[in-house]
């Protein structure tokens, strides 16, 4: 292709001066995370952008509309403002932890990108055969950034949200974490491009599979991301910044930055191992079957894009409607529901893959293609697992919903009509006010 | 009977505030079985996820089902408000039309109504001839008006018996330093110089 | 009754102390410039205290100073979400003191406007409580409303917050042209929004658990801190000046009184949400029975009460807000003195916080709806 023509003429450039192998494991790799992390950045620029654009349209308002046509460059007035504005130091702050923490909160989301399969074939920085644990191991790492940023702060409000912080994502991260293993069953390898494989195999995207994970998934991931409704550790109303209270200007908008590169890393690892990552089925037909290889990698890339913006619309759309939980209602959710919910999940789906598997063969019946890589469905067994899946989320749901049936989150009541109209005779002057039955016991 | 709420008292060698774990709890009347079905399928959430897309996509066509128009935002330096007649704004002392001469008669009713003590008329006896016959007659010299401690209650505009102080429809009052909010009597009668941003 | 022990010595490093925060002067939730003194427990709040006087303006002393149509702006000045609804307490007190007969339409008018006043500061509230519980959406639908009644006001009186409103003897002008079409549309506007807000919160579970059961009041405790307005009436008093000591023209009017069952910030919620829906259908009441006439009363050319002393009070958005006036018969009153119905709100705050937590101060500080402006005066 015509567009790729220079990078192949590149590619002959360095090949005279390095040897084959120091450009595919060192030089490429370099530009390619370049490019990651320019254009990740410019994404969270404007993941802002979107979210102000957004949250403007729930609330009847247009958004930024002045730098720029319809305020595109807002964006970079954001950033040349913050940049250039004073970066103060509480004067007793434990300096050195107040100047690193932010660094170790953006450096521990870019990381993740680098496991991230964006596309198939070159859109993948490295392909590592951990590459969801190392997602999860080094994304966790963001939490010291916050819990630093809040004790160094030497600030009452900043404790409070790094306190918060750490329980919460703590908490969140199990949820989170066990929600993944029911889809890996499914994959079985941890190597993210290889749950996309699977999928693409198997053409079956995993939250039809896997209803339950996906939900779990999604929703200890935002409260693993710190937004709202979950967005206690920063709770304007309550903590003024919540961990960065006292952080202003190039820092305070690093945090700003670790957390919408969070928020993406979240809806990456949501969409590779629940929506299929970058299949979307009749791609390949199209285009590598037909022998357009940098076709198809580019149109897999913008399938990608998309399903990660639907997920980063629900973020938007739930930050923008809910109110926010109180502390010990967060933990409740965590711990009640997600955590038991989640180890319920990896039953039932061991449960239903051992069906499945057992009743291969069983009177004729085939629901196994091939166990080559990943599980390979015949449609019964698909339509099998699906039905367990469904299964699966309507039993727990309805077995912790039976645990829970007294508890507070079922028993707040719906109390429009316990609100009494009465009509006072007028013009009677009361000397005492008129205490109706209510107040006795 | 047992401590109250926040009562300090003495266990062992440690003062204790005691309190009562529980949150006052309140009647809560049984919950109907749909109530409970309808919190288990989560249609509190989504009735109100709904609303809002539908917000979302009213404002993108710009259409609502009350209003009309989906965008409320006023583009303010862009589009200027339409400013009701009656707005009580920037002060200003009207002048005849046709002779130029300012309607003004010196007669302090403003000065005297003004709650704030903000305006200061200055007045002069100037020789005139009425019928022939020299009279000594008070005229405006200075009108000092100081827009920073104005209230903008409108009460010197009720008192002058002329229609000469008036408050219009300006809005735009702001400027770089506190003497820029004294007004003189030129700048009353001429108004200001004011840089209107229309982008 | 389950009871634990918290320290408040530290003897081991197992006594983890207490820890005092400073919320406020400048703190996004505390709605002005109040500064609360939380003692906490973890997040648990177990001491708390207030510290006001941070807008203290002078108020009362300023008004021994003016004339008696002076003062009226400065009214606005108090509560300034509800002007309309302060400055009718000043004036009332006035014409009543001098037995002045204000004409019926000017009562007519200035019930309408109140009301309208009274939807404005309630959906302010409505905005600025859903805001602290985290719903920054309708925090701008309900602005929206507002909006549209301060629009009504720039038209009617000239200026949307303070509006200086009423003049001693009736009102400095007459409905302006269309004032009958504006506020008929926006009432029939309003209940498809108040619809739209109750969809997002009223059933939310996420609201219910912030609310129900947040700042427990019972009805006794409440008449006895003295509390007055929606926080009084969610207790389940029905206690409310417009009924029981009609002004202006609330007499003919008929409507209800919202009462609360628990005395929690979700019955103060319904109920403050009912009085909106009640507000609208006096405003539909009056409109419909608009009379025509004058606006207002043939006044001397100084006001002068006579010698002695006055209390009047009406049903402001936030309580009952009163006005004591001593009069020595000259041009300027004796004595000036404020029933802030927030003032009075705010001292059932400790009572209301104690035992919950750092997130649940910022609700209860917004169910009580407080103005800084009437508590420092």
């Amino acid at each position: 292709m015509l567009f790729f023509a220079p990078i192949e003429f590149i590619n002959q450039l360095l090949l005279k001066f390095f040897s084959g192998d120091t450009i595919n494991h060192f030089i490429w790799p370099f530009i390619q995370i370049g490019l990651v992390v320019t254009l990740v950045a410019g994404w969270v620029a404007y993941a802002t952008y979107l979210e102000r654009k957004i949250s403007a349209f729930m609330q009847a308002r247009l958004g930024p509309m002045r730098v720029g046509p319809w305020g595109l460059l807002q964006p970079i007035a954001d950033g040349i403002k913050l940049l250039t504005k004073e970066d103060f130091i509480p004067e007793k702050a434990d300096r050195w932890i107040f100047f690193f923490a932010p660094y170790i909160a953006v450096a521990a989301a870019f990381i993740t990108f680098s496991v991230i399969p964006f596309g198939p074939d070159w859109a993948v920085i490295t392909d590592v055969n951990i590459g969801l644990l190392f997602v999860l191991a080094v994304s966790s790492v963001g939490v010291l950034a916050l819990i630093l940023a809040g004790w160094s702060s030497n600030s009452k409000y900043s404790l409070l949200g790094a306190l918060r912080s750490s329980a919460q994502m703590i908490s969140y991260e199990v949820a989170m974490g066990l929600s993944l293993v029911g889809a890996l069953m499914f994959a079985r390898t941890l190597s993210l491009s290889g749950v996309v494989h699977a999928q693409q195999l198997d053409s079956v995207w995993f939250f039809v599979y896997q209803p339950l994970g996906f939900l779990i998934f999604l929703v200890s991931g935002i409260a693993e991301n710190n937004r709202a409704p979950f967005d206690l550790p920063e709770a304007e109303s309550e903590l003024v910044a919540g961990f960065h209270t006292e952080y202003s200007g190039f820092r305070w908008s690093l945090f700003f930055m670790a957390e919408y590169a969070a928020m993406v890393i979240v809806s990456a690892v949501a969409v590779t191992v629940y929506l299929g990552g970058w299949y979307f089925p009749f791609v390949y037909r199209y285009t590598e079957a037909n022998g357009y290889h940098n076709l198809y990698v580019i149109v897999s890339l913008l399938v990608f894009i998309f399903k990660l913006l639907a997920i980063l619309y629900l973020y938007f759309w739930l930050r923008w409607t809910l109110p926010r939980f109180r502390y010990d209602q967060l933990m409740d959710i965590g711990w009640k529901w997600l955590i038991p919910s989640a180890l319920i999940n990896i039953v039932i789906s061991a449960l239903a893959i051992f069906i499945v598997q057992a009743l291969n063969g069983w009177r004729g019946i085939k629901t196994i293609e091939s166990l080559s890589s990943g599980l390979d469905l015949t449609p019964i067994g698909k339509a099998l697992m699906i039905v367990m899946g469904l299964a699966g989320l309507g039993l727990t749901g309805l077995s912790l919903a039976r645990i829970n049936w007294r508890s507070r989150d079922f028993n707040l009541k719906n109390q429009r009509r316990n609100i009494r109209l009465v009509n006072v005779p007028s013009g009677k002057p009361a000397v005492a006010p008129i205490v109706p039955a209510a107040s006795e016991g | 009977m047992t401590a109250a709420q926040g009562d300090v008292v003495q266990i062992g060698n440690r003062k204790s505030a005691i309190r009562n774990n529980n949150m006052p709890l309140v009647k809560v009347p049984k919950p109907k079985f749909m109530t409970k079905l309808r919190r288990f399928f989560m249609a509190d959430l989504l009735q109100g996820l709904r609303l809002t897309l539908k917000y979302n996509i009213g404002a993108i066509i710009d259409k609502d089902s009350v209003a009309g128009k989906g965008i409320y935002t006023e583009q303010y330096p862009k589009v200027r408000p339409d400013v009701a007649p009656r707005f009580h704004g920037a002060p200003r002392l009207n002048m005849d039309p046709e002779t130029h001469d300012t309607l003004c008669i010196a007669c302090n009713l403003c000065a005297i109504a003004c709650p704030e003590d903000c305006i200061d008329v200055l007045a002069m006896d100037v020789e005139i001839t009425v019928a022939g016959k020299p009279r000594r007659k008070k005229v405006l010299d200075e009108f000092i008006f100081d827009t920073s401690r104005c209230m903008f209650c409108a009460l010197c505009q009720e008192a002058c018996p002329t229609s000469c102080l008036e408050l219009t429809q300006d809005f735009e009052l702001a400027t770089y330093s506190r003497a820029g909010f004294v007004w003189n009597r030129e700048m009353l009668e001429q108004g200001r110089e004011t840089v209107k941003y229309t982008r | 009754m389950h009871q634990v022990e918290i320290a408040t010595t530290q003897e081991t490093l197992l006594d983890s102390p207490e820890m005092v925060l400073n919320m406020g002067p400048q703190h996004p939730s505390t709605h002005g410039v109040l500064r609360v003194i939380l003692k906490l427990d973890g997040e648990t709040v177990i001491d708390l205290d207030c510290d006001i006087g941070y807008l203290h303006r002078g108020m009362e002393k300023i008004a021994e100073n003016r004339m008696y149509t002076m003062i009226a702006p400065y009214w606005d000045r108090l509560d300034y979400i509800a002007a309309v609804s302060n400055g009718l307490v000043w004036v009332e007190t006035v014409e009543q003191m001098m037995n002045l007969p204000v004409p019926r339409r000017a009562h007519y008018l200035r019930t309408i406007l109140t009301e309208l006043n009274r939807i404005a500061s309630h959906l302010l509230w409505l905005a600025t409580h859903a805001l602290d519980i985290g719903a920054v959406t309708v925090l701008l639908w309900a602005l929206r409303e507002r909006e549209e009644i301060l629009k009504i006001f720039e038209r009617q009186f000239g200026a949307r917050l303070t509006c200086h409103a009423w003049r001693v003897g009736g009102m400095p002008n007459d409905a302006y042209d269309g004032f009958t079409e504006d506020v008929q549309q926006f009432v029939n506007n309003f209940p498809t929004r108040l619809d739209e807000y109750e969809t997002v919160l009223s059933e939310n579970r996420i609201w219910l658990s912030r609310t129900v059961g947040i700042g427990v009041i019972s009805a006794d405790e409440a008449v006895a801190i003295g509390l007055s307005g929606p926080a009084l009436r969610g207790s389940g008093v029905a206690w409310d000046i417009r009924k029981s000591r009609p002004y202006a023209a609330y007499a003919e009017m008929d409507f209800d009184i919202p009462l609360g069952e628990n005395g929690d910030t979700y019955d103060r919620y319904l109920v403050r949400l009912e009085e909106m829906r009640q507000s609208r259908r006096i405003v539909n009441q009056a409109l419909e029975n608009l009379p025509d006439g004058p606006v207002n009363a043939k006044l001397p050319k100084i006001v002068k009460p006579p010698v002695g002393d006055y209390y009047h009070s009406i049903e402001g958005p936030k309580g009952e807000i009163g006005c004591y006036l001593v009069s020595d018969g000259t041009a300027q009153p004796w004595r000036v003195r404020v029933r802030p119905p927030s003032l009075i709100n705010l001292q059932a705050l400790k009572q209301l916080c104690l035992g919950h937590l750092v997130a649940d101060v910022v609700a209860i500080i917004g169910t009580l709806d407080i103005v800084l402006g009437e508590i420092d005066r």
